[in-house]
């Protein structure tokens, strides 16, 4: 992959954000999100050691926005270019996941398509991951691959650009001036905190360990009392939902305006009592542990069969945001060890 | 850009039938021709209201307007009920999969029905009725609350029981005086002998309990799980698998559905709440 230098990250943002708006995380409390850039006032350039708390998801498929006027239909408004920084790889990750969602050859959604194509990705490299980053354990590592326009990490006295598309080409191309030549040792430098962050990953999350694929696991545990048991502690906040990345559930309704009706899409999440309830008052999962499992098997089951690919990407967020006490981490290893168990169990008997 | 996926084609409401007390049919047609095959669902907006799937309960041979028939349930359908003939509503579909017809060739075609799941059914009727020399036979068995319950009254009563090639008993779980027929669920109008369960396939549509027990019934009976179809009333929301409502299981009723063999659901919990 070609790749350039650049001392400093405030020029580099600074000339994204002469091109279009920019999007980049700023700590809040012990918490990254994403604030939109003001090259005049944003003196210091963070540079986040982890994902923000935000959800990359906010800027492909917003929390509440127009999906029909009528009865004239209306040209909906152009999304103009905009730029994202500090994506990390598990955001790539997710927005690989919406992709198979919202880009599903007959049934795309024009308005994910248009954000998608305007959307300028300036990934960036983890370092130091947080308590509650287990990317590694679902197959990802805390550095991009693909899926970016411009990659950045930072080793020697600057920061390594990779140049990941041809968007990502020629924004280097048109800000030649700012760039010069990766020196020397840096890219072995780079290697090395890379596989430093992944190691530390591994150690965090050694005892997240499964005897089979999650998706068998979780099949050869269906009827576990797991679920119930768990959630017991969830307050049916829904913010795992709200912060995942991957979850894209919504709810679609209807408005008056003065002069015509709208139909709008606003997030919604599968772990709300009456989500599934039909208007006869029937509803599948009336009981939380039952919603909890369907979102997990959703995640690791479901998604995988029908897209080829896990629905959970292993960021955490869900962890961070929980207001109970579920954590992902600890229900996939109960399952786990509750399989191991009943095997052991059949050996004995 | 494209359409938006969610954009409703302009229909208004040409004619509504009461069918029973809390039923209507509401004749729609739309602005531009919807086509569907029977079984299919599409979404009725009432604008600035909200949304709600439905089953035509027309035959797809009838193109230029559909039939939707409408049981007082929620707080969409209460609307739709106090609507007159000239509303303007909206409709998106049609979503999904129906009843693979063609399969039912040369077959007997055993229909259950229950309440107001004779709407989809109907459709299925009609669609049959038009082709029935290539079925071996249809055979039909109807159950509703009370005499005054039954839909499609007129029909059901009178011309459908008079076709070549059709066979129909019906029932009630609570008769009165004028009704000569069966009193009871519509379970105790099946019979083993109703068809040739080897050369035939069963279609259920009706209210949860009732699908649950009239499958397990027909099971019973000797029916492969993959031949009994089944019409799955979910919250079907925007009909393009995205949404994630309708979900049982790793399915879209919306998209994989809503007709369903019991085959391709049975493993699944709660598919009858």
């Amino acid at each position: 992959m070609k790749t350039v230098f650049i001392v400093k990250l405030k020029p580099l943002l600074d000339a994204v954000a002469g091109d279009m708006d920019l999007y980049t995380p700023k700590k809040a409390e012990q918490h990254y999100v994403y604030k939109r850039y003001d090259p005049s006032a944003d003196t210091d350039v963070e540079f986040n050691n982890i994902r923000a708390c935000t959800p990359i998801k906010e800027f492909l498929f917003p929390l509440r926005e127009l999906a029909a006027i009528f009865p004239e239909p209306v040209e909906p408004e152009q999304i103009k270019p905009f730029a994202v920084f500090g994506v990390k790889n598990c955001d790539l990750r997710s927005i690989e996941v919406l992709d198979k969602v919202f880009l599903e050859a007959e049934f795309e959604d024009p308005y994910y398509v248009a954000r998608r194509d305007k959307m300028f990705i300036i990934s960036a490299d983890c370092f130091d991951p947080g308590e509650s980053c287990f990317c590694n354990v679902l197959d990802g590592r805390p550095w991009p691959e693909s899926g970016f326009d411009l990659n950045v990490c930072q080793a020697g006295d600057g920061f390594i650009i990779e140049i990941g598309s041809n968007k990502g080409n020629d924004f280097v191309q048109n800000h030649n001036e700012l760039f010069s030549e990766v020196p020397q040792g840096a890219l072995a430098e780079r290697d090395r905190i890379r596989e430093l962050t992944q190691k530390q990953l591994e150690q965090n999350n050694a005892e997240l360990k499964f005897d089979m694929p999650i998706r068998d696991v979780m099949n050869a545990t269906y009827d576990s009392y797991v679920y119930d048991e768990e959630a017991k502690t969830c307050v049916e906040c829904q913010a795992c939902t709200r912060v995942c990345p991957t979850c894209h559930c919504f709810y679609l309704y209807d408005t008056k305006q003065e002069d015509y009706f709208s139909k709008m899409k606003m997030w919604d999440s599968c772990m709300r009592m009456a989500y599934a309830q039909v208007a006869g008052g029937a509803n599948p999962r009336k009981i939380l542990g039952d919603r909890l499992r369907h979102r997990l098997m959703h995640k690791f089951v479901y998604f995988l069969d029908r897209y080829g690919l896990q629905m959970c990407i292993g960021c955490g967020r869900c962890v961070d945001a929980e207001a109970g006490d579920v954590d992902i981490r600890e229900v996939l290893k109960k399952l786990n060890k509750e399989l191991r168990d009943s095997k052991e169990a059949k050996v004995t008997k | 850009m494209k359409p938006s996926l969610y954009q409703p084609i302009n229909g208004e409401i040409v004619e509504i039938i009461d069918e029973s007390p809390t039923i209507k049919s509401f004749v729609v047609v739309p602005e531009k021709q919807v086509t569907f095959s029977t079984g299919q669902f599409v979404e009725l907006t009432l604008p600035g209201e909200g949304e709600a799937p439905f089953t035509p309960s027309s035959s797809p041979a009838q193109a230029d307007k559909m039939e939707i028939t409408i049981m007082k349930a929620g707080r969409v359908t209460a609307l739709l009920h106090e609507c007159n003939k000239g509303q303007k509503v909206g409709i998106r579909g049609p979503f999904g999969n129906g009843y693979p017809v063609d399969d039912f060739v040369g077959k007997e075609v055993y229909i259950v029905g229950g309440g107001v799941g004779l709407a989809p059914i109907r459709s299925l009727f009609l669609t049959l009725v038009d082709r029935i020399k290539d079925f071996k036979s249809v055979v039909c068995r109807y159950g509703a609350r009370t005499p005054k319950d039954f839909i499609y009254k007129k029909t059901l009563f009178g011309r459908w029981q008079k076709i070549d090639g059709v066979n129909i008993k019906l029932t009630v779980d609570e008769a009165n005086g004028e009704w000569k027929d069966n009193v009871g669920v519509v379970t105790t109008i099946l019979e083993p002998g109703d068809v040739d369960i080897k050369n035939a396939v069963a279609v259920v549509c009706g209210p949860p309990i009732m699908m649950k027990f009239v499958t397990l019934k027909l099971l019973e009976f000797g029916f492969a799980a993959k031949d009994i179809y089944l019409s799955m009333e979910k919250n079907m929301s925007c009909g393009v698998g995205k949404c994630g409502h309708c979900m049982i299981g790793k399915y879209y009723v919306c998209k994989d559905g809503p007709v369903f063999t019991y085959e391709q659901i049975k493993d699944y919990p709660n598919i009858w709440d």
